[in-house]
């Protein structure tokens, strides 16, 4: 039999937005990896975001797993906390991919691309005292059918819990992407096909999870019709609740979509035309949630398109509205242009949050930029709270839930928790 | 959003970022005094690194492949016109040149040229 490995998985912190509501949802990068692990390795998984790391627990090897650009540098001075140690340091994720040069200089050895059928080999190096400084599986994706359900028996619950309510558990049905939008990295990340799982396996790992709310985090369910068309087909027997990203603009899947539980999709909006106005009564007439998502700062927008925006989205009725500034993330048409035009003046990674400029936009000042985007968020929330709309959007999942049967019940032991920290009441004080 | 052929004269595939597979537009002008490197983003049909990702790299990988003198040559990057409704796609040419330091080209410096000054370069 072979001896056990103990790997401390890391998923470190990052600083959240101001003025944001803060939801801390499990993640799924770090256990969908944990997922391709051998047998004999015993994990024990830190999602910085809700609890401190212990550095001194026993463990053979440390794994950090990284999403978010925000997330390197923290990701780097965790690695050197643990080297001290005489830990074995190994990084992977989207993040370590996109900042992979300087990564190497925190780490024992990264791993870029996809870790299916490849951590055992990995882990026999680390064994032999061999581990690689790169592994390097750029470009070279594993057979998709490899993908297994996430290892989600390593979250802590109640971490992933406000007042009681469980947190959405996050889920994906594909990979890669065939769109390669300006400010988006995944085409480099995850190649330019789209690679829906096998529906079976999808099934199988969809109706294993307990939770009965879902994020669907591919990166577009847009991509294939009748693809799309048979997901929602399979789903409509599981009866969850789901929010996702961008589904296809056409009667037959939105009305499948609803079926199976549609909650909420994200929604681009970048202009003020009819189309979007059209597309958002769509998905409303299908009993269908909208969060727009807005980007500011492209090189198109004055600061009178940004506040034409602004004026358009309280028009046409969005649930909820998601403001960013573009960032110019590596490995986009964005960084690309921006950089040959000598116009990203911050290179530090934990400004390159979507909500934090950058760079010089076309027609305005940074700081008129910086302005713009606060200015949105007020502007949208200003009648009703983001948290207000969260609630709406909330109470009308519920009902849905009581009428099929699959509601349950907030947690009463952590109603007075939020992400694992009391609760300070301060109503009748 | 095809690139049009008119942008190129063959494909080339390079190792991009992390060897990955990459492929490019590439035209070569060969003129008496210089060699004309144009490269052009192919987007969708380029399956790995930009080639403003890929900067020098690149510009050596063509050299060798086609036997051009790395001295000689100007260097030229394209973002096609690939008539998508978004702006961010427009037709661009940039002269790109590189700073040689410890035996490496790096530093890349970025100038945009006018549809003149492509013509005069390219056809002039």
């Amino acid at each position: 039999m072979r001896e056990t490995i103990k790997m401390k998985l890391i998923y470190p912190r990052w600083e959240k937005l101001r003025g944001q509501t803060t939801f801390n949802l499990p993640p799924h990068g770090p256990v969908v990896f944990a997922a391709s692990l051998p047998e004999h390795v015993d994990v024990s998984f830190t999602d910085e975001n809700v609890e401190s790391i212990d550095f001194d627990e026993e463990c053979d090897l440390v794994a950090i797993s990284m999403m978010l650009s925000t997330q390197v540098k923290r990701g780097w001075a965790i690695a050197s906390e643990f080297r001290k140690r005489g830990k074995k340091v190994i990084f992977g994720g989207i993040a370590t991919m996109l900042h992979a040069e300087d990564t190497i200089h925190y780490a024992d050895s990264v791993f870029l691309g996809e870790s299916e059928g490849r951590m055992e080999q990995v882990l026999k190096d680390w064994e032999k005292g061999e581990l690689k400084k790169v592994y390097n599986y750029m470009g070279k994706l594993p057979p998709i059918e490899l993908v297994g359900p996430a290892r989600r028996d390593l979250y802590k619950r109640e971490l992933y819990n406000h007042k009681g309510v469980q947190m959405v558990d996050l889920f994906h049905a594909s990979r890669g992407c065939r769109f390669s939008c300006y400010p988006c990295a995944v085409s480099y990340l995850g190649g330019r096909a789209f690679r829906p799982r096998p529906m079976d396996k999808v099934v199988e790992e969809l109706a294993s999870i307990e939770n009965n709310r879902l994020f669907i985090v591919d990166n577009s369910l847009a991509q294939n019709k009748e693809w799309e068309m048979q997901l929602f087909r399979e789903m409509i027997p599981l009866k969850k609740k789901w929010i996702s990203h961008t589904i296809e603009d056409d009667p037959k899947i939105l009305d499948l979509a609803a079926q199976s539980g549609a909650w909420y999709v994200y929604q681009a909006v970048y202009d003020t035309s009819d189309y979007i106005r059209e597309r958002i009564k769509r998905y409303h007439s299908y009993g269908i949630g909208v969060e727009g998502t807005i980007l500011l700062g492209l090189d198109n927008q004055t600061e009178d398109d940004i506040k034409r925006l602004i004026d358009f989205l309280l028009d046409i009725d969005l649930d909820l509205a998601e403001f960013t500034v573009l960032s110019p993330f590596p490995h986009t048409k964005a960084y690309d242009d921006l950089l040959r035009q000598g116009r990203i003046f911050d290179h530090d990674w934990d400004h390159y949050n979507a909500g934090q400029v950058v760079y010089q936009p076309a027609h305005m000042s940074p700081e008129k930029l910086q302005e713009l985007y606060d200015y949105a968020w007020s502007t949208f929330y200003k009648d009703e709270s983001q948290e207000e709309k969260m609630t709406r959007l909330f109470i009308k999942v519920m009902m849905r839930e009581m009428e099929d049967g699959t509601w349950v019940p907030r947690d009463r032991r952590l109603i007075n928790k939020s992400f694992g920290k009391d609760i300070v009441r301060t109503i009748g004080r | 959003m095809r690139v049009p052929e008119k942008y190129y004269d063959e494909k080339f595939d390079f190792r991009g970022e992390w060897d990955m597979l990459s492929t490019c537009g590439l035209k070569i002008v060969k003129k008496a005094s210089k060699d004309i490197i144009v490269v052009t983003e192919l987007y969708q049909e380029n399956p790995g690194t930009s080639v403003t990702y890929a900067g020098s790299s690149l510009l050596l990988q063509i050299c060798e492949a086609k036997g051009l003198d790395l001295n000689r040559v100007i260097y030229v990057e394209c973002n096609p016109d690939t008539r998508s409704k978004l702006s961010f796609y427009n037709e661009e040419y940039f002269f790109v040149q590189f700073r040689e330091k410890d035996g490496k080209l790096t530093d890349p410096s970025y100038k945009q040229m006018t549809d003149q000054e492509i013509c005069d370069l390219i056809y002039g």
